[in-house]
């Protein structure tokens, strides 16, 4: 980490980012960064490479080369454990969560990274170990609190609505938290009233200070919350800018729309 | 909670309880062999019922502990490759026997953690099952240490300081069925403190999302070497105690038998909760035992596997979760009836 640099580094850097699976190029030199405090969504066709550069970013793939920083620290090729320990953290695209514990026990796990004792306190009951054991219960339910869960905390996580395993999602990735968040659709398969909650609470984190980078299909939600959009197509970088640039950007209506009906955008 | 404890110690003192009750030899030593492998089935319990891991090979570090602590306390000599003195061991005091005991089969959770956790499911069954065999052909065929098929003998029994009486043998009955009792008692209360802490609660999202466990921050490797470590320790003092009550034993404690005895006794009581394993130890280790001179042994054998497919069928979770789930239903309908007794009250 170099500290001599007078500018901040971003919360996170990727620099020429290529990623090759099976003789595909799943990302092509793709170089943008997040800066911090800000909400960056990540946006492109079905297919154009998100959910894979959340897998480099995380630690679940080593890209085939290029180097990810996350505050100027080279995290490249380090494990997810690892990452989420520098202060990184991610929700899932399919729903993720522990499925057959109850919604307090998932918070709980959840903030693993937030308790130290070791075997030998948990075995002994030690009065360091009863003390965080209730330090941790007490952030799992401010945590639910948050997310508007308390009422749910011991149902089996299994059985809440689609739209509560979607925020408990999001809540899991929450729950240490870190520095750099980073969401992977969220709001999939939600009806208008939950991504309009959903929304509200992306904003929320937001303010709270966390820097926030968001793979997203609903376009309304996208334009909405974001400082800064990145658009990627087939791999490759198409587009960086604000919301109104990237509405207004030919490259990013053809990726969209095809060249054919360009036109008729207008 | 409360009740949960009540229930806990109430069950502890009436086990307990039981060689005054009913001072039969027989029966006590039905139930403390039966009781020796719902010790190995509780630190079974750890690794597949908390952390998901199904490890086929678990009878080899039961089989460890108790060759470790029968030659420790038999003392031995040994000769390696390159030594021109063979190492010579004097007998120690049972205790120390028994703890050494314990120490290897951990040391030996922990060598296996490194080797099989490099994979998962299958193949972690397959690297543990070979694991086992191969320490039972090393049980069998170095003849030196072992004595192989010859069996070793004349392993002294445990002893206890009382007051008055000074240090005395626990070879009767009764004190082998209390000795089970309190080592059994503490591996319980060993598993549930560490399963009602940070370090369960990161082997159970192992357990339940692996990937998603990683994202949080919990180091995989690290956590399921923990779980095997303890797991085989206590597994190793459930073989201690097997070679110090049984007095001999051989290489066929390694058996495969043994490890399915243990999945079986966890999955039918219900893995991944506390009692699951004691119950289904109860109700697998004592049947046979049961229906003996009830039933001709043909018939025996088609009972136990009748109600094996039955409690498969009808509680697929094991009995404990099945148990609690009825009484939850029932006090949660009591509860309700209450609740419109009093609107019924109140609108009249």
């Amino acid at each position: 980490m170099s500290n001599s640099n007078p500018a901040p580094a971003p919360a996170l850097a990727l620099e020429q980012i290529t990623m090759q699976i099976a003789g595909l190029t799943a990302i092509d030199k793709a170089t943008f960064s997040v800066p911090a405090g800000k909400i960056v969504s990540l946006i492109g066709p079905n297919g154009a490479g998100k959910t894979t550069t959340f897998n480099v970013i995380s630690g679940y793939m080593r890209p085939t080369s290029g180097t990810v920083r996350l505050f100027g620290h080279d995290i490249t090729g380090m494990a997810p454990e690892q990452i989420s320990e520098l202060g990184l953290a991610r929700s899932f695209q399919r729903t993720s969560m522990f499925s057959s514990c109850t919604v307090a026990e998932n918070i709980l796990m959840a903030l693993h990274l937030k308790g130290r004792c070791g075997v030998l306190h948990a075995l002994l009951r030690t009065p360091q170990f009863r003390r965080e054991e209730a330090d941790l219960q007490e952030q799992a339910a401010e945590v639910m609190r948050f997310l508007g869960l308390t009422a749910r905390a011991d149902e089996c996580a299994a059985n809440l609505s689609y739209g509560e395993q979607r925020m408990l999602g999001v809540g899991l990735a929450l729950a240490a938290k870190p520095k750099v968040l980073l969401l992977d659709e969220p709001a999939a398969g939600l009806n208008p009233s939950e991504t309009e909650a959903f929304k509200e609470m992306v904003r929320r984190i937001g303010h709270s200070g966390v820097t926030v980078l968001l793979v997203e299909h609903d376009m309304h939600m996208v334009m909405s919350i974001s400082d800064h959009i990145v658009v990627l197509n087939y791999g490759r970088l198409i587009a960086t800018g604000s919301p109104s640039e990237i509405q207004n950007d030919p490259e990013v209506i053809r990726a969209y729309l095809g060249s054919g009906i360009a036109h008729a955008e207008a | 909670m409360n009740k949960k404890h009540g229930l806990f110690l109430l069950s502890v003192i009436a086990l307990a309880a039981l060689p005054v009750v009913w001072p039969d030899p027989y029966i006590l030593s039905i139930v403390a062999s039966a009781g020796i492998l719902i010790i190995a089935a509780i630190s079974l319990n750890l690794l597949l019922g908390f952390t998901g891991q199904l490890s086929l090979g678990h009878v080899a570090f039961f089989g460890l502990g108790a060759y470790a602590t029968s030659l420790m306390s038999l003392g031995f000599d040994v000769t390696l490759w390159t030594m021109s003195e063979p190492l010579v061991v004097s007998p120690k005091p049972v205790w120390l026997s028994f703890i050494c005991g314990i120490l290897f089969a951990a040391l030996a959770g922990w060598l296996l953690g490194k080797l099989a956790f490099r994979v998962r499911g299958s193949y972690f069954v397959i690297v543990t099952i070979s694991f086992a065999q191969v320490i039972r052909m090393v049980a069998l065929n170095w003849v030196d240490l072992t004595e192989g098929p010859m069996a070793l003998n004349g392993i002294p029994p445990l002893t206890m300081w009382l007051p008055g009486q000074g240090v005395i043998d626990l070879a009767t009955k009764a004190s082998t069925y209390w000795l089970v009792l309190t080592v059994g008692v503490v591996s319980y209360l060993l598993v549930a403190a560490l399963v009602h802490s940070r370090i369960g609660r990161a082997m159970i999202a192992l357990r339940e999302n692996e990937t998603l466990a990683r994202s949080v921050g919990i180091r995989v490797t690290h956590y399921l070497g923990i779980a095997t470590i303890i797991s085989a320790g206590i597994a190793g003092a459930a073989g201690g105690l097997y070679a110090h009550t049984v007095r001999i034993i051989d290489p066929d404690v390694f058996i495969f038998m043994f490890t399915i005895t243990m999945v079986i006794m966890v999955i039918v009581g219900g893995k991944g909760t506390l009692a699951g394993p004691v119950v289904g130890g109860l109700l697998f280790g004592l049947l046979p035992e049961l229906l003996r001179g009830v039933v001709p042994p043909a018939v025996q054998w088609m009972i136990y596997g009748v109600l094996m497919i039955a409690v498969l069928v009808f509680m697929p979770k094991g009995v404990v979760p099945s148990v609690a789930g009825v009484l939850r239903r029932f006090t949660r309908t009591n509860a309700a009836r209450d609740g419109q007794a009093v609107i019924r009250r109140r609108a009249a």
